[in-house]
C-alpha cells in the first residue's frame, strides 16, 4: 500500500517536473550553458512543446533579441529589451524567465546571447517541426524542403499527416517531393521505384543527387527496374533544368541589360544628344550612390563626416521596421536632385565654355572626375561604405524553379519607367520640344528666341540626374566607394556608342542586347571572364562594320 | 676671423659625425615595405601601423640586443615593379637589417630576386598559396595547410558532402583550389561533388579547378543560380577565395537568392576583421572564416595586445594613422609575431647578420603571441594554431574550432593521393 502511494506520489512528482518545464524555462536554462552541444540537446527537447511559443522564443534568440546581463552578484541573467527608448537610448529590460523588470539598460553595453552553427542546426530542426503547422505557407514550404533534403524516415509520419490537411499548392508540391525523397531510403524496391516516378513527374531538381546515388547503387546490385526508373526520372529533371537555365539566362540578361540601360541613359542624353564627352558621368553615378548612403544613415543611426577638418554631424532618426525600409523611396528623388545640381554646377562652371571643343571637354571632365573621386575619399573615407538593402528588395520570387530576385525585377521596372519618362519628357512637354530644337540646330533655335544656354543647362542637369538615379540603384547590388564611377564609365560609353550616338532607342536596344549576349555566353561557356572578353571583341568587330552604331541619326545640319 | 670660423665649422662637423656615429651604434635600421597608396593601401596600411606599434613597444623595453629600432617606411604604392625598386633602396642604400612587408603574392614575387641578390631578409605576413621557399624570406604567413585544408576538415566534420570552389582570378586562389581539389579527392569526395567547373590540358590533367571572376566583378547572378542548383540537394557549401570588394555583390546576390549560412555556408579565406569593416555585416552572419588569429580570442596575451595597440593608436603622432574603428586581424598579428621572432633570433645569434639570424630562426624559436604559441621552422615557415570562426553581426568572429600547433608546409601540390572508392 505504502509502496503504491509512494509510486503514485513519485509519478505525480515526475509528471509535475515534466509539466513545469515550459519552453520558456528550457530556453532560459539553455541560455546560461556555455557548451553548445548541451545547449543543442536542450533545444532539441523542445520538440513536443507548443509550436507557436517555441517559434517565437527561438526566433528571438536566433535574431539576437535576448541579451545576457550581468547582475550585481556577478551572475548572468538573460533579459529582453522593450522597444521603447528613453532620452539616453536606454531600454527597459525584463528577465527572460520570469518577465520581471530589472531596470533600464543600454543595448550597446549588453552582449547578445550567441548561437553557433551546431546550435542553430538544432534550432532549425526544432523550428522546422514547429513550422510545419505555421500559418505562413512560405515557412511551411521551407520546413518541408529541409526535411526532404535530410531524408530522415522519422519525419515521414508528420509529413503524411500534414499532406492530408495542406491546402497551399506550393507546399503540397514540396510535401510530395519530401515524401518521395524520404521514400528513396525505403527498404522496398517497389516503393523506391514509385518514389523515382513521383520525383520525375514533379521534376524535382533537389532530388538529382539522391537519384544519381540510386542509379549507381541499383546498377551495382543489377536491379535494372530501379535503375531504369531512376534514370528516367533524371532525364525528366535534366530537361527541366535546361528549361530553367534558359529562362533564367533570359531573365538575367534582361536585368543586366536594364542595369546597363539605367547607367547609360543619362550619358545618352549628355553625350548622345548634347555631344559632350563627359568623363565625369561615372562620378555623377557615385554622387547618387553616396546620397543614398547618407539618406540611409539619417534614417538609421546618423552620420559623422569630417571633410577638410570641418566636422559635420547628421543626427539619425534611428528608424526601424517599415519606416527604415522606406528610406530608399526618399533616396531615389534625392539622388536625382543632388546629381542634377552637381550637373548644373559642372555645366555652368566648365562645360559651357567648351561646347565647340569636344577634346578639351574630354580632358576637363576627366580632371573633374579625378577631383570628385578625391573629394569622395576625403569626405567618406577610402573604404567602401555599407548600404543595406531594404527588406522588400532582398527577397525573391520563384516560379517553376526560375528565380526572380526582387532587386532584379525592380531594376527592370525601374528601367522601363525611366525610358518611358524620358521619352514622354522629350516628346510631349514644352521643355522636351526646346531640348530637341536646340540639339538639332542650336543657331536656328537661338534665332527663334530659344534661350539655348538655359536649355543646355537643363538638359545636362537631366542627364546627370538620371546618372544619380542609377547610382541609387547600383548601391543596392554592388559596392559604394570612391572608384564606383570608374567601374561603370566604360560600360556607359560602350552602350551609347553601340546604340548609335544621339538615339535613345538605340541605347535601349544595345543595352538589352549586350546584357543578353553577356549572360548567354556566361551560361554556355561557364566562365565569366571569357564571356566578357568575347562580348568586348564582338563590340569591336561590330563597330568596325557599323562605326556609327545601330541607329544612325541622319541630320541636315552642316555641323556634322 | 677666418681661422675661428674654420675651427667652429670643423668643430660642428666633428660634433655631427660624433652624433651620427653614436646614433649608428645605438639604432638598427628596419624596413617597412607596404603599399600606403593605391588599391592595396586599405589593407596594407594596417600592417604599417601595427609594425610601428611593435617597434615602439620593443624600443620602450630597451630595443633589440641593446639597439633601438629605427624604422624606414617606404611606399610600394600597389605597384609591383616599384616594390622591387623600394626593396633595392632599403637593402642597398639604407642597409636595413631586416624588412617587414608585402601583401600580394605578386609583390612578393617581384621583390624576391632583390632579396636573394643582396642576401636580405624579408618577413612576409599574409596567407599565401605556397609552392615557394626562399632562404631570404621568412613566411609567418598562413600556408595552405594552415587555412584552407583545416576549413575543409571542419566542413567535412559538419557533414558537408558537396563543395563549390569560387575565387578571384589570380595566383593565390588558382593554386589554393588546385591543392584543395587534390585534398578533397584524397578525403573521398567524388569529383562530381566538387562544383565550379574544371579546365583540363590536352592530356586530361586538371590545370584549373573552380569558378573565377576578375577583380571588380559586379554581376554574380549566373554564379549564384549555379550555386543554388548545386546546393538544392542539401549538404553543400561554398569555398570562397574571392578577394576584397567583390564580396559585396556576391553576398548581396547570395542573400537575394534565398541562400543562407544554414543551407549552404560560405567559408572565405580573404575576409578578416579588417576587411569586414567594409562589408554588409548583416548579410554575412553565420558565414565561416579560418585564420591563425581572431580578435575574439580570449587570452591574456591577446587582451594585452589589443589594449596596447588601441592605446598606441590614441597617442601616436604618425601621419595618416586612422584612429577610430580599428580592429586587429591575422595578418597584423603575424607581422607582430614576426618582429618578436626576429628579435629573439638576433639575440640568440648575437648578431644582425642575415646568415646568423636565419640560422637562429631555423633552429626553432618560440614566441607566445596573441594567437597563441608560434614556433619557427627549418623551412622558414611557422608552426601555429588555426581557428575556425563564424561571423557575427558586430564584425567579429565567434570561434568554433581550434587546431593546435599546425606545421606550416608550403609544398602541398601532389602530396594528397586520391582515395580509391571502397565498395
Amino acid at each position: 500500500m505504502i509502496k503504491l502511494i509512494f509510486a503514485v506520489l513519485l509519478s505525480w512528482l515526475l509528471g509535475a517536473s515534466i509539466y513545469a518545464a515550459t519552453p520558456r524555462e528550457i530556453i532560459a536554462k539553455a541560455l546560461l550553458i556555455e557548451d553548445s552541444e548541451e545547449q543543442a540537446k536542450l533545444v532539441t527537447s523542445l520538440g513536443d512543446s507548443d509550436p507557436q511559443e517555441v517559434i517565437a522564443l527561438l526566433t528571438l534568440w536566433k535574431e539576437g533579441g535576448i541579451f545576457l546581463n550581468v547582475d550585481a552578484a556577478g551572475a548572468k541573467v538573460p533579459v529582453t529589451l522593450d522597444e521603447e527608448k528613453d532620452g539616453e537610448g536606454k531600454q527597459l529590460a525584463h528577465r527572460f524567465d520570469t518577465g520581471a523588470a530589472v531596470g533600464k539598460l543600454l543595448a550597446s553595453d549588453l552582449n547578445a546571447a550567441e548561437t553557433d552553427s551546431a546550435l542553430r542546426l538544432a534550432m532549425k530542426s526544432v523550428l522546422d517541426m514547429a513550422q510545419l503547422s505555421s500559418p505562413d505557407a512560405k515557412k511551411r514550404q521551407e520546413a518541408v524542403e529541409t526535411m526532404g533534403s535530410e531524408q530522415d524516415p522519422e519525419r515521414l509520419p508528420a509529413l503524411l499527416a500534414r499532406q492530408t490537411r495542406e491546402t497551399d499548392s506550393r507546399v503540397k508540391r514540396a510535401i510530395r517531393e519530401a515524401i518521395a525523397l524520404i521514400q528513396l531510403k525505403d527498404e522496398n524496391d517497389a516503393v523506391k521505384i514509385a518514389a523515382c516516378n513521383e520525383l520525375g513527374a514533379i521534376r524535382s531538381i533537389p532530388s538529382q543527387d539522391a537519384l544519381k546515388a540510386i542509379v549507381a547503387e541499383a546498377t551495382a546490385e543489377s536491379k535494372t527496374n530501379l535503375a531504369n526508373a531512376a534514370q528516367l526520372a533524371l532525364n525528366e529533371i535534366a530537361k527541366h533544368v535546361t528549361f530553367v537555365n534558359t529562362a533564367g539566362t533570359a531573365f538575367r540578361g534582361l536585368s543586366l541589360g536594364s542595369i546597363l540601360l539605367v547607367v547609360a541613359i543619362g550619358l545618352a542624353i549628355t553625350f548622345g544628344l548634347m555631344g559632350v564627352i563627359n568623363m565625369a558621368h561615372g562620378e555623377m553615378i557615385a554622387i547618387g550612390a553616396y546620397t543614398t548612403y547618407v539618406v540611409q544613415c539619417v534614417f538609421g543611426p546618423g552620420l559623422e563626416l569630417s571633410p577638410f577638418g570641418i566636422h559635420i554631424a547628421l543626427p539619425g532618426m534611428n528608424a526601424t521596421g517599415t519606416l527604415y525600409n522606406c528610406y530608399f523611396v526618399l533616396a531615389l528623388p534625392l539622388s536625382f536632385l543632388t546629381a542634377a545640381l552637381a550637373g548644373i554646377a559642372l555645366e555652368r562652371g566648365i562645360i559651357r565654355f567648351l561646347y565647340r571643343r569636344p577634346l578639351e571637354s574630354l580632358l576637363a571632365t576627366w580632371g573633374v572626375s579625378l577631383v570628385l573621386q578625391q573629394l569622395f575619399r576625403l569626405t567618406f573615407g577610402a573604404n567602401n561604405v555599407q548600404v543595406s538593402s531594404p527588406s522588400w528588395l532582398s527577397g525573391n520570387w520563384t516560379v517553376n524553379d526560375v528565380l526572380f530576385g526582387w532587386n532584379r525585377v525592380f531594376v527592370i521596372v525601374f528601367a522601363v519607367a525611366i525610358v518611358f519618362g524620358v521619352t514622354m519628357l522629350l516628346k510631349k512637354t514644352p521643355l522636351g520640344l526646346l531640348i530637341r530644337a536646340v540639339m538639332q540646330n542650336r543657331q536656328m533655335a537661338a534665332c527663334m528666341g530659344v534661350r539655348t544656354e538655359r536649355v543646355n543647362m537643363l538638359t545636362f542637369a537631366l542627364g546627370s540626374g538620371l546618372a544619380g538615379l542609377a547610382g541609387a540603384f547600383i548601391s543596392q547590388i554592388g559596392n559604394v566607394g570612391p572608384s564606383l564611377g570608374q567601374l561603370y564609365i566604360v560600360d556607359c560609353f560602350m552602350t551609347v556608342v553601340v546604340g548609335g550616338v544621339g538615339n535613345l532607342i538605340g541605347t535601349v536596344i544595345s543595352a538589352l542586347g549586350i546584357g543578353m549576349l553577356d549572360q548567354s555566353l556566361q551560361q554556355i561557356l561557364g566562365n565569366p571572364v571569357l564571356g566578357k572578353i568575347l562580348v568586348l571583341l564582338g563590340i569591336i568587330l561590330f563597330l568596325q562594320w557599323k562605326p556609327a552604331g545601330l541607329f544612325v541619326t541622319k541630320s541636315r545640319s552642316l555641323e556634322n | 676671423m677666418f681661422q675661428s670660423l674654420k675651427k667652429s665649422i670643423l668643430a660642428a662637423g666633428i660634433a655631427t659625425v660624433a652624433v651620427l656615429s653614436v646614433q649608428a651604434q645605438d639604432t638598427v635600421k628596419v624596413g617597412i615595405l607596404h603599399s600606403l597608396s593605391g588599391t592595396m593601401a586599405i589593407s596594407e596600411t594596417s600592417l604599417r601601423d601595427v609594425l610601428l606599434f611593435t617597434f615602439d613597444e620593443i624600443n620602450a623595453k630597451g630595443g633589440v640586443a641593446g639597439k633601438k629600432i629605427e624604422p624606414v617606411v617606404v611606399d610600394g604604392a600597389s605597384n609591383w615593379p616599384l616594390f622591387a625598386e623600394k626593396a633595392k633602396q632599403l637593402l642597398e642604400q639604407d642597409k636595413c637589417a631586416v624588412v617587414f612587408g608585402c601583401w600580394t603574392s605578386v609583390s612578393r614575387k617581384s621583390v624576391l630576386p632583390v632579396f636573394e641578390k643582396n642576401n636580405g631578409l624579408l618577413f612576409y605576413p599574409v596567407q599565401y598559396e605556397g609552392e615557394e621557399e626562399s632562404k631570404n624570406v621568412f613566411y609567418t604567413a598562413e600556408a595552405v595547410n594552415q587555412q584552407a585544408t583545416p576549413s575543409i576538415d571542419y566542413l567535412l566534420a559538419q557533414g558537408k558532402k558537396k563543395f563549390y570552389l569560387l575565387g578571384s582570378d589570380y595566383v593565390y586562389p588558382q593554386t589554393t583550389n588546385l591543392v584543395l581539389l587534390e585534398y578533397l579527392l584524397s578525403k573521398g569526395v567524388p569529383i562530381e561533388n566538387i562544383g565550379g567547373g574544371f579546365k583540363k590540358d590536352e592530356s586530361g590533367k586538371v590545370i584549373s579547378a573552380g569558378k573565377y571572376t576578375p577583380f571588380g566583378h559586379t554581376d554574380y547572378q549566373q554564379i549564384i543560380a549555379e550555386i543554388k542548383q548545386f546546393s538544392a540537394g542539401g549538404k553543400a557549401c561554398v569555398v570562397s577565395t574571392l578577394n576584397g570588394d567583390t564580396n559585396v555583390p556576391f553576398f548581396k546576390e547570395y542573400a537575394a537568392a534565398g541562400l543562407t549560412a544554414e543551407k549552404c555556408p560560405v567559408v572565405s579565406f580573404s575576409i578578416s576583421e579588417d576587411e569586414f569593416r567594409a562589408l554588409p555585416a548583416k548579410q554575412l552572419v553565420g558565414q565561416l572564416g579560418c585564420w591563425t588569429y581572431f580578435q575574439s580570442i580570449k587570452s591574456p596575451a591577446n587582451k594585452a595586445f589589443v589594449d596596447n595597440f588601441q592605446g598606441w593608436l590614441k597617442q601616436t603622432t604618425v601621419d595618416g594613422v586612422k584612429k577610430e574603428g580599428r580592429v586587429t586581424c591575422s595578418p597584423m598579428v603575424l607581422s607582430y609575431d614576426g618582429v618578436y621572432l626576429w628579435k629573439a633570433a638576433v639575440e640568440k645569434a648575437g648578431s644582425f647578420e642575415v646568415d646568423k639570424v636565419r640560422e637562429a630562426l631555423q633552429s626553432g624559436l618560440s614566441f607566445n603571441g596573441p594567437g597563441g604559441k608560434v614556433t619557427s621552422q627549418k623551412n622558414m615557415h611557422l608552426t601555429k594554431n588555426v581557428f575556425i570562426g563564424e561571423t557575427k553581426a558586430d564584425g567579429q568572429f565567434k570561434i568554433l574550432k581550434q587546431y593546435d600547433g599546425v606545421f606550416g608546409e608550403p609544398w602541398l601540390k601532389g602530396t594528397f593521393k586520391p582515395k580509391v572508392a571502397t565498395k
